[in-house]
């Protein structure tokens, strides 16, 4: 596809290095060298970005910091560590507060070695950078053509950290509608997430396409009634009939169950109309927080 | 040629003119820094790219400010090329700029908060000559209409330099170039980021940047309209200031907002209004 590989900016971090590798970085961009004739742009702006640059190993400071760069950059994204130290945490390896090279926090896709790393091997990288760039371009879009084959099986421990992601993500737009970002489903931990695994009589389910969840819903059954909650798809594939489908799925997991209730907020006007198109009927509200009131739906099984 | 068929050239033409011109842009900048630059294709590159990444907002409907201020922009280019009332051409201009900056509030972060306000100030910097070139237009040729102002017999800029020279001025406001690149800046590592358009990403950052070619074309249309009577030194001129503002953003450094304010005013108080009052005293 025409753009990718013509047009890859670029932001640049340094985790901890020497400023070596900083400094043959920027010459990328001087007179002669020249990047730009390759359509480099030097960002400085995470979302505008489709390639991270990381000099230097990753300490205790500089850990949270590419976390934070990388998770804001747009889909689709290329890592490149730059320098032994980014490689592998270089000479500093061994000292008590690296961790490590840059693929200790965050996925790398190329490796620049060196010291300092040359320009050229520099250039080298982000050439190289661009082909996989490309490539995750294609796979996003595949992603998104086969919704379709889209799986629908039961989460296991192991997929907890990244259903919390998922989960973070898709209640953003609820925390936009309320004005509140002090929502449950936004301040749960891990550890909060893995023990509800635990409990009897839980119901995991996840939407999985290409290896990747896209959705998931859960559920646990008391006596009769099974209490359905978070159904969640990605933003990305809304109204597509992913929720909808999960909470077909749902249902069927509890077969003993004669009642389902479900809870949502009273804003949440798509989760309602979800809701009540599935056969589901309210039949009470609560007040949670002076901006939310939950709303309990039920549906009794026919 | 009827307003229908210029309009219609307009909408199909002005963003491919208005991004081969960021592209040339972009390599003349380059030269002048005795660089090579990227190819002249480089801003539509940019977009089909842009066009294809995933949309990152820190609230939804700060993409729909945004979808507006293209449209508005797009808007505001028809209106002058269909010929129509040029008071109305500057409120549209007005309006797109404002749900730019409602976009970048809407975003709230502080470093789109920072250069929306001083988008605004820019704004504030630039309205009042905008206004008075519309007004000295309008005493030369004694109407608000483009198809008309276009029509006069006579060079325009020969009885109104001094507008000329003001409208020179706040168009490297408008551009958003060196020394007013305030709200957002063109280069990287400035201390807002990227200002204005630091919380947009893909599709409504491409929005934003096909917004900006419409706005250039609309822009040098403007100066075109100073030499109306003389089309091919119309167009010369235009190209030829299109070159003097990338000069000038090469040559200069910032202004604080203050100093950016306070000459736009005074450039309008007496190139702008001096010049119409010399026009209205001799007559």
């Amino acid at each position: 596809m025409i753009g990718f590989k013509q047009s890859p900016w670029i932001i640049h971090y340094d985790a901890s290095s020497c400023n070596g590798c900083d400094i043959e970085t920027l010459a990328c961009l001087t007179p002669l060298f020249d990047v730009e004739r390759l359509g480099v742009i030097n960002t400085g702006n995470p979302k505008h970005a489709d390639i991270f640059l990381v000099t230097g190993a990753v300490n205790e400071q500089s850990r949270d910091v590419i976390r934070n760069i990388y998770h804001q950059l747009p889909e689709p994204k290329v890592v490149i560590a730059i320098g032994a130290c980014a490689a592998s945490g270089g000479i500093f390896s061994e000292c008590y507060n690296i961790s490590g090279g840059v693929d200790s926090v965050i996925p790398v896709d190329v490796y620049v070695p060196g010291c300092a790393a040359r320009p050229e091997a520099i250039i080298d990288g982000v050439v190289q950078a661009l082909g996989v760039l490309e490539k995750k371009q294609k796979e996003m879009t595949s992603l998104a053509n086969s919704l379709d084959q889209a799986l629908y099986l039961r989460a296991e421990k192991s997929d907890a950290p990244e259903i919390l992601a998922l989960q973070k993500t898709a209640y953003q737009s609820e925390a936009e509608i309320y004005g509140d970002d002090s929502l449950p489903a936004l301040q749960q931990t891990l550890e909060e997430l893995q023990t509800e695994f635990d409990r009897p009589e839980q119901v995991f389910l996840k939407t999985v396409v290409n290896g990747k969840i896209i959705g998931s819903a859960r559920g646990h059954a008391v006596q009769d009634t099974a209490y359905l909650g978070r159904v969640i798809v990605h933003p990305y594939f809304r109204g597509r009939g992913i929720g909808r489908r999960l909470v077909e799925e749902i249902e069927k997991a509890f077969p003993n169950a004669k009642r389902f209730e479900v809870k949502t907020g009273h804003r949440s006007e798509r989760n309602l109309f979800q809701f009540r198109q599935q056969g589901y009927e309210q039949f009470k509200t609560e007040p949670f927080t002076p901006a939310i009131t939950w709303v309990y739906l039920q549906k009794e099984r026919p | 040629m009827s307003p229908w068929i210029r309009l219609l050239v307009y909408l199909v033409a002005a963003p491919i003119v208005g991004g081969l011109l960021a592209g040339w842009d972009r390599r003349i900048s380059a030269r002048m820094q005795s660089r090579l630059g990227p190819p002249i294709l480089q801003p539509f590159y940019d977009v089909l790219k842009l066009w294809q990444k995933e949309n990152v907002v820190v609230r939804r409907s700060q993409n729909y400010y945004i979808f507006f201020f293209l449209l508005l922009a797009i808007f505001t280019g028809a209106l002058f090329f269909a010929g129509s009332d040029l008071l109305l051409v500057i409120f549209a201009l007005t309006l797109a700029a404002i749900f730019f900056v409602l976009g970048a509030y809407k975003a709230s972060s502080p470093y789109s908060f920072i250069g929306a306000e001083r988008e605004l100030i820019q704004m504030m910097a630039y309205e009042p000559m905008v206004l008075l070139t519309a007004i000295g237009m309008y005493m030369v040729t004694k109407s608000f209409s483009v198809d008309e102002i276009a029509g006069h017999g006579r060079l325009l800029v020969l009885a109104l330099p001094g507008v000329f020279l003001g409208f020179l001025y706040i168009l490297e406001i408008k551009f958003r170039k060196s020394p007013f690149d305030l709200s957002c800046s063109h280069h990287a590592h400035q201390e807002l980021v990227r200002g204005l358009i630091t919380e947009f990403s893909g599709r409504t950052l491409a929005m934003i940047e096909i917004a900006h070619w419409y706005e250039s074309v609309f822009l040098l249309g403007w100066i075109y309209l100073f030499f109306a009577s003389m089309p091919v030194l119309g167009i010369a001129m235009s190209l030829l200031v299109f070159v003097l503002v990338i000069l000038v953003d090469n040559v200069f450094a910032r202004l604080k907002w203050q100093t950016a304010l306070k000459s736009a005013w005074l450039v309008a108080a007496v190139l702008g209004f001096g010049n119409i009052l010399v026009l209205s005293l001799l007559r």
